[in-house]
């Protein structure tokens, strides 16, 4: 099956990391249930946070991430 | 009925007499109200208050503390059966706290809202004596913050060493994708050999103690595992499948942070209730003895206002008797 032996997966390759990777599949997972349980899982997926980063002890503006299950 | 009398014109003759001096025992209390001198009648006014917006109070920090008992009740079930998911991480990579790398970064997880105790003081202090324990001569080490709390003492003194400061995680009930989308902007954002989370363990409602998890870049866990040690077993592992040693290395490296930073944010969660029932339990028990202690001045000043009266009605009939 993995004709690959040392070339990099493709979600690798495609800048992704097993992090968001896992994210996508479990997403996939999840979308494949049936209706009551599906919205209960869904809503197991909301995402919000904002996140600022600091140069030089100033902080930058901060960006939100809000209700994107994955990347 | 005589007496009924007798009282009767004291009372009309009371406007009369002029204002008596008030005495060394009362003015005491007086001059806690700030009452103009020579007014005879003792307010109880601003203890009635004062009385009045302590119980209040008490009544808001027992709701509070059943607040967060509720809370706690949900989010402790969530973090219990988060420990399951990193226990398999450390009982291959094994805890390496000790580790001794060129770049750290400490991850200090703390609470959005106040009002929790003293947890978040205790997990920046043990931070910042991380942060001094592990810089050096080419070390250095980096705080990601999450939380307004720890941010706030950060500030202050440490503001050249943030990298990243995270806000209004719990907008939403805690899950796993949320943190592991967070986990994943901060692999992409800070470069690292080594990450250090600080938070706060729970234990049980009273004892949330700060620890630290530590989690190793892969290119350390190579090194680390050449070296023998904790690590050196690693190689007695056979790899299927397609992959090398470092690409699984650096698969298991992310997914291992993710989970170990889920476990965190969810204990972090669990001990700020926990931390915070008890906050709330002792103010409201400070509030009860405030209570008790306002009442007994209160009834002192109403007693001793009630006597004064009773003094100049009877002295002013005995004036009239002659």
């Amino acid at each position: 099956m993995a004709s690959q032996t040392a070339a990099v997966p493709f979600w690798r390759a495609a800048g992704m990391t097993y992090i968001t990777y896992s994210n996508i599949c479990a997403n996939l997972v999840r979308n494949c249930l049936k209706e009551p349980h599906k919205t209960e899982a869904l809503t197991r997926e909301k995402v919000h946070f904002s996140l600022s980063k600091w140069t030089d002890g100033k902080p930058q503006k901060p960006t939100l991430r809000s209700d994107t299950p994955e990347d | 009925m005589a007496m009924a009398a007798l009282r009767r014109e004291g009372r009309r003759f009371v406007p009369l007499i002029s204002p008596q001096p008030i005495s060394a025992v009362q003015s005491s209390v007086i001059s806690q109200e700030q009452a103009p001198q020579g007014v005879r009648s003792i307010s109880t006014q601003v203890v009635r208050n004062r009385m009045k917006s302590v119980k209040n109070i008490q009544k808001i920090t027992k709701a509070m503390k059943m607040v967060a008992a509720s809370k706690l009740r949900a989010i402790q079930i969530k973090a219990e059966n988060s420990r399951g998911v990193w226990q398999p991480f450390t009982a291959l990579l094994g805890d390496n706290p000790s580790v001794d790398v060129k770049k750290n970064v400490i991850i200090t997880v703390s609470s959005d809202k106040g009002l929790c105790g003293g947890i978040n003081s205790t997990s920046v202090k043990i931070s910042k004596a991380l942060q001094k324990l592990t810089s050096g001569p080419e070390k250095q080490s980096t705080y990601v913050v999450l939380g307004e709390k720890a941010k706030a003492q950060f500030i202050r003194d440490s503001k050249d060493n943030i990298e990243l400061c995270i806000t209004e995680l719990q907008r939403n009930p805690l899950n796993y994708t949320q943190v592991s989308v967070l986990a994943d902007d901060i692999l992409k954002n800070v470069e690292y050999d080594a990450l250090r989370i600080v938070f706060n363990k729970f234990h049980s409602v009273v004892s949330f103690p700060p620890t630290v998890a530590t989690v190793l870049s892969p290119e350390t866990v190579e090194r680390e595992s050449e070296s023998g040690g904790n690590l050196g077993v690693l190689d007695s592992y056979e790899i299927e499948g397609g992959e090398t040693k470092g690409e699984i290395l650096q698969n298991l490296a992310e997914f291992q942070f993710s989970c170990v930073m889920f476990n965190a944010v969810l204990e972090n969660a669990c001990s700020e209730q926990g931390a915070r029932m008890s906050a709330m339990d002792s103010s409201s028990r400070n509030a009860g003895e405030m209570l008790d202690r306002l009442t007994l001045t209160y009834n002192r000043t109403r007693q001793a206002s009630i006597t004064t009266e009773l003094i100049e009605i009877i002295s002013g009939a005995s004036a009239l008797k002659g």
